[in-house]
């Protein structure tokens, strides 16, 4: 009885006192999502830490994986905006986006979906994918192109590829590298090994560089990595585009004429968000801002190097070159 | 006699022959088919093509959302809500007040250890930079814990009322138990969006049997002679229930609700795969970014976090237990230090102070009910009284809220406290990190990693993945069917083929014999480290006392916590998720065999010892065989626990199912991610059933059941 009645009397006044203190907040509101890559988590920082520290904003942010289902969120209205998309890597941009990608004033790609998502802007950063080797691997052994890479294969292998060499390949099942079609595609008797995330097969590149063993890996730029380590693309076939050659279709054909049989193109990054959420007038402001930001490479390197080398925090390092930079970004601000 | 145990003997002996020979066979015909087929065994492809599973639900889902998303939609809105409200509530109030807020219950209901002991947890929130996501995890599971106790209390009485629900309600239950949290994952995903209302959701399906359960037992165990008595004096019906049997069972239903609490915080954590914030959502970004120490200031935060829930309910649950105040004279340490002078010294000063602050509590309290009860009066002179009466005998719970109340009002008018000092950071991220890192760079440490993940790989994983791979799967299916058969009976074997054949419909069979592999390899390892581990135990009571401790703490850990180690030592890859399926599963096993053991009552090994056995031989011929049943059953939550970690295995290059599940929603591919979900369910329901019916065959033959 006794106890009861304190559970009751406990929980009714912890209600209490939250209806006394719970007050609405006046700031202006919006839900980002956190990429599944350092690069991609910068540049999202760099667009909170602005709206936050110069437009008032109190940004939400949540994980979730890339891929088509963080697409879908946004168009369902439950995240606000996600940052610098990979055209090369997004499925659904030509399902769900309807307007033209400018970058500089230049159109670098043009979109007919169905409009369900609002491409905000570019990002800035312009990517590029590869195959790499180390230039002490491609010395030793006089690897040129991926051509000659089944000739060493076995130098290539580890124990849980066999006596095929080994990719490290793109780390996330959901960013549709297509590796394993890839190689399969071009012949080369490799197996493409997914390792779950950027930072595990990082590692695992890292440790075969510093024993000086040959390895394979998958790597876009910009990327830190190529800062610190000596690697050489293995210049796969230029990048093609076939209609009817997609995973809904089966691979039907164009052989190995086209994607994913070649490389990737060179990738005009952009972010994305809800249409209702910028559409409205409250969130206008923010709508101009991603039309003007525009991150360079360059800094994002340099921030890259900060954060997965020096191991600091993404936030603190975004608002240090905040601080040291304004001439960079203060021409973003709406 | 001897000529008849003899005979048994014999024919024990011959079956136990014939059922080798039979294994023997069943395993040689398997390695014949095995080494025939040349690649993984595909399921007809006529099959797979028509039994297009994966496309019906994503229309299923397409033709949900188009016409009732609206409903789910506002239900889903009102949790955001409310969720948003209590998590802005707890993240923009002044950080002593939500301190202050956990700290004090804490004092009340545990006394000065519990107490000393949150304020200890909540500095550490604060000090490792975690103070939002660990209040967000905070909120998600206060909200969890509230709906379930609320929804779970009343079906609990329902239940107790009526044997027609009862029996409706236990099979439902059963399978909300057995089901791995992730499969309704899933589907609250794909309902309710993503966020906090399908955690908040999903969590009420985990974590509320066991308060349903509770409040049922506790109130139909109500004894029989207290609700005749309250019949005899006139008690209605309603009367009996809400004065009687309910609070007669309060005990049983804090039980519940402690058990509550440590299921929902497991899955808050969890839910951060569909999007929820929190703790987890911390722990899964550093797990990405390989930053061990990040994730293990993650992991010990809700640790720390989970023993002090715990240990804060059951306070509550074991309310009678405590000594009264004038028998308790030590608030600190153990009241068997009495006869320590040092102790009574240190103690003196702490018990001073309690009697200080009881005198005070109580003068405030009553004063403010003595001017309540004068204002009331003026109206009504008998509510006064009783509101009197009753705010007078709260002298913890009035001073209390009024603390709060002071220091919001400070905080408002004088000077903001705003959020946790950053002068009061106290980082460990880097230590760890640095020592972690020294150790990986270590020769031999990284001779002996490699060697480890060599031996695993090579003679266990790969062997068993391509055994089971290229068995034919009508081989598979029918061993299977016939082990149902053997085990449960044909009903069962029916189930198991039409269960399997689902599998291998769906497309995924060559995933799921990869989960089926690595979850075997998983269990003989843990077999090979936990039993001796148990053995140990149960001779030596100093090494149990400790493990006991240590196994209480990994299993209050959720579970992908266990990647942050694995991740650390051993890089990603199938064998990291091997060794992290082993870390997580391997409790049970080491628990159940030092229990099996020391359960064999003391005469039979004394039976054996004056026959003149050793200490092997006692341990071989007479305890093991009794303690049989007890290592099937931890075999058995070893096998369910190796299930249920495949799903985040993939974060470490883990293969098979979980694999298909992380794509399955990183594409919004639901069908398929619930296919493969849906997989693992199976498989483990099916290994559960076999097991839990051989054991209850063993304890039949043992006679330790009738």
């Amino acid at each position: 009885m006794k106890l009861s009645k304190k559970i009751s009397a406990l929980i009714l006044s912890v209600a209490l006192l939250i209806g006394s203190f719970g007050q609405a907040n006046a700031a202006k509101r919006l839900h980002a999502a956190i990429a599944d890559w350092t690069g991609g988590i910068i540049t999202c920082e760099v667009a909170v830490a602005i709206l936050e520290r110069e437009m008032g904003y109190k940004i939400k942010q949540t994980v979730f994986p890339s891929g088509t289902g963080l697409w879908e969120a946004i168009a369902a209205g439950e995240l606000d905006f996600a940052c610098e998309s990979w055209p090369s890597y997004a499925e659904a941009d030509t399902v769900m986006l309807n307007e033209d990608l400018i970058y500089e004033g230049k159109v670098v790609g043009t979109y007919s979906g169905d409009g369900s998502v609002d491409l905000l802007g570019t990002a800035g950063i312009i990517g590029m994918s590869d195959y790499w080797i180390p230039r002490y691997a491609a010395e030793e052994l006089g690897i040129k192109t991926w051509k000659d890479l089944n000739k060493h294969k076995a130098k290539f292998a580890t124990i849980e590829s066999g006596n095929r060499g080994r990719l490290i390949g793109c780390p996330v099942a959901g960013w549709n590298c297509h590796d394993q079609k890839r190689l399969d595609l071009l012949g080369i008797d490799f197996q493409a090994d997914e390792l779950g995330t950027e930072a595990a097969a990082i590692a695992e590149a890292k440790a075969a560089y510093m024993r000086k063993e040959p390895f394979l890996l998958y790597l876009w730029s910009p990327h830190w990595f190529f800062g610190a380590y000596d690697m050489v693309g293995v210049q796969l076939p230029d990048h093609k585009v076939c209609d009817s050659f997609t995973e809904a279709n089966n691979w039907k054909d164009c052989g190995t004429a086209a994607w994913p049989a070649t490389g990737w193109a060179k990738d005009y990054t952009m972010n994305y968000g809800n249409p209702a959420t910028f559409a409205s007038a409250e969130h206008a402001d923010a709508k101009k801002f991603f039309e003007k930001m525009s991150l360079q490479n360059i800094d994002q390197a340099k921030m890259l190097v900060e954060v997965d080398q020096n191991g600091r925090d993404v936030k603190e390092v975004v608002n240090e070159w905040l601080d040291n930079n304004p001439d960079k970004w203060k021409s973003w601000l709406p | 006699m001897a000529t008849r145990t003899d005979l048994i003997d014999k024919s024990n002996q011959s079956k136990n022959i014939i059922t080798y020979v039979i294994i023997g066979v069943v395993f040689l015909v398997a390695l014949w088919l095995s080494t025939q087929s040349e690649g993984p065994s595909k399921f007809p492809k006529e099959v797979t093509d028509k039994f297009t599973f994966t496309a019906w639900v994503n229309d299923g889902e397409d033709y949900l959302k188009k016409n009732y998303r609206w409903v789910t939609k506002i239900i889903a809105s009102y949790i955001k809500e409310t969720y948003y409200f209590l998590e802005d509530f707890l993240l923009e109030s002044p950080w002593i007040l939500i301190a202050t807020i956990i700290i004090i219950p804490c004092i009340i209901a545990g006394g000065l250890r519990l107490g000393i002991y949150s304020s200890f947890v909540v500095y550490f929130w604060g000090a490792t930079g975690m103070w939002e996501p660990s209040l967000q995890t905070v909120a998600l599971m206060g909200l969890s814990v509230l709906l379930c106790v609320f929804f779970g209390f009343i079906l609990g009485v329902l239940c107790s009322q009526s044997n027609r629900f009862e029996n409706f309600m236990k099979p439902v239950l059963d399978t909300m138990q057995v089901m791995p949290a992730f499969v309704y994952l899933f589907p609250a995903l794909f309902f309710f969006g993503i966020g906090g209302a399908p955690a908040i959701l999903a969590t009420m399906i985990y974590a509320m049997p066991p308060i349903i359960r509770l409040t049922n037992t506790g109130i139909r165990q109500v004894p029989a002679q207290t609700i005749e008595s309250a019949t005899s004096f006139g008690s209605s019906k309603l009367q009996l229930l809400f004065k009687i049997k309910i609070p007669l069972s309060l005990p049983s239903i804090m039980m519940g609700i402690n058990q509550v609490i440590m299921m929902a915080l497991a899955l808050v954590v969890l839910a951060c795969f569909i999007g929820a914030e929190g703790i987890g959502g911390q722990v899964w970004q550093a797990i990405r970014r390989l930053d061990v120490g990040w994730a293990m200031e993650g992991g010990l935060c809700i640790l720390f976090m989970a023993i002090m829930f715990d240990r804060f309910s059951l306070a509550f649950s074991k309310d009678k237990e405590r000594l009264p105040s004038d028998v308790q004279r030590f608030y600190l340490l153990p009241q068997s230090w009495e006869k320590y002078q040092i102790a009574k010294i240190l103690e003196t000063p702490l018990s001073f102070g309690n009697k200080i602050l009881k005198i005070i509590c109580q003068i405030v309290t009553s004063a403010i009910a003595t001017v309540i009860r004068v204002l009331v009066s003026i109206f009504n002179k008998s509510t006064g009284e009783n509101i009197g009466e009753f705010i007078s005998k709260r002298y913890y719970v009035i001073p209390y809220f009024l603390v709060l109340f002071l220091i919001a009002f400070i905080d408002n008018y004088f000077l903001e406290i705003g959020t946790f000092p950053k002068e009061w950071k106290l980082s460990i991220r880097q230590p760890i990190s640095n020592a972690v890192e020294s150790l990986t760079v270590n020769p031999g440490f990284i001779s002996f990693a490699k060697g480890l993940r060599a031996f695993v790989y090579l003679n266990l994983l790969r062997p068993l993945d391509v055994f089971l791979t290229q068995i034919p799967w009508w081989y598979t299916l029918a061993v299977f069917s016939a082990l149902g058969y053997v085990t449960v009976g044909i009903r069962f074997a029916i189930i198991t083929a039409v269960l399997l054949l689902f599998i291998g419909a769906c497309g995924i069979w060559t995933q799921s014999m990869i989960t089926l592999s690595s979850v075997l390899v998983s269990v003989v390892l843990c077999f090979v480290i936990g039993v001796p581990l148990g053995i140990i135990a149960s001779y030596n009571e100093r090494f149990r006392n400790i493990q006991n401790v240590v196994l209480d703490a990994m299993q209050t850990l959720p579970y992908f916590c266990y990647l942050i180690p694995v991740l650390m030592f051993f890089g990603g890859g199938t064998v990291s998720a091997v060794i992290a399926t082993v870390i997580y599963s391997i409790p049970p096993i080491i628990r159940l065999t030092s229990l099996g053991l020391t359960q064999v009552s003391g005469t039979y090994s004394e039976v054996s010892r004056s026959f003149g056995g050793t200490l092997i031989q006692t341990l071989n011929k007479v305890k093991f065989p009794l303690a049989i049943p007890s290592l099937v059953i931890g075999f058995n939550q070893t096998v369910i626990m190796a299930f249920a970690m495949q799903i985040v295995t993939p974060l470490i290059g883990g293969k098979g199912l979980g694999l298909e599940v992380f794509n399955g929603l990183a594409r919004s591919d639901t069908g398929r991610g619930l296919a493969a979900g849906i997989g693992i369910v199976l498989l483990a329901i099916i290994i559960d059933r076999i097991t839990l019916a051989w054991t209850k065959k063993q304890r039949e033959a043992l006679g330790l059941i009738s």
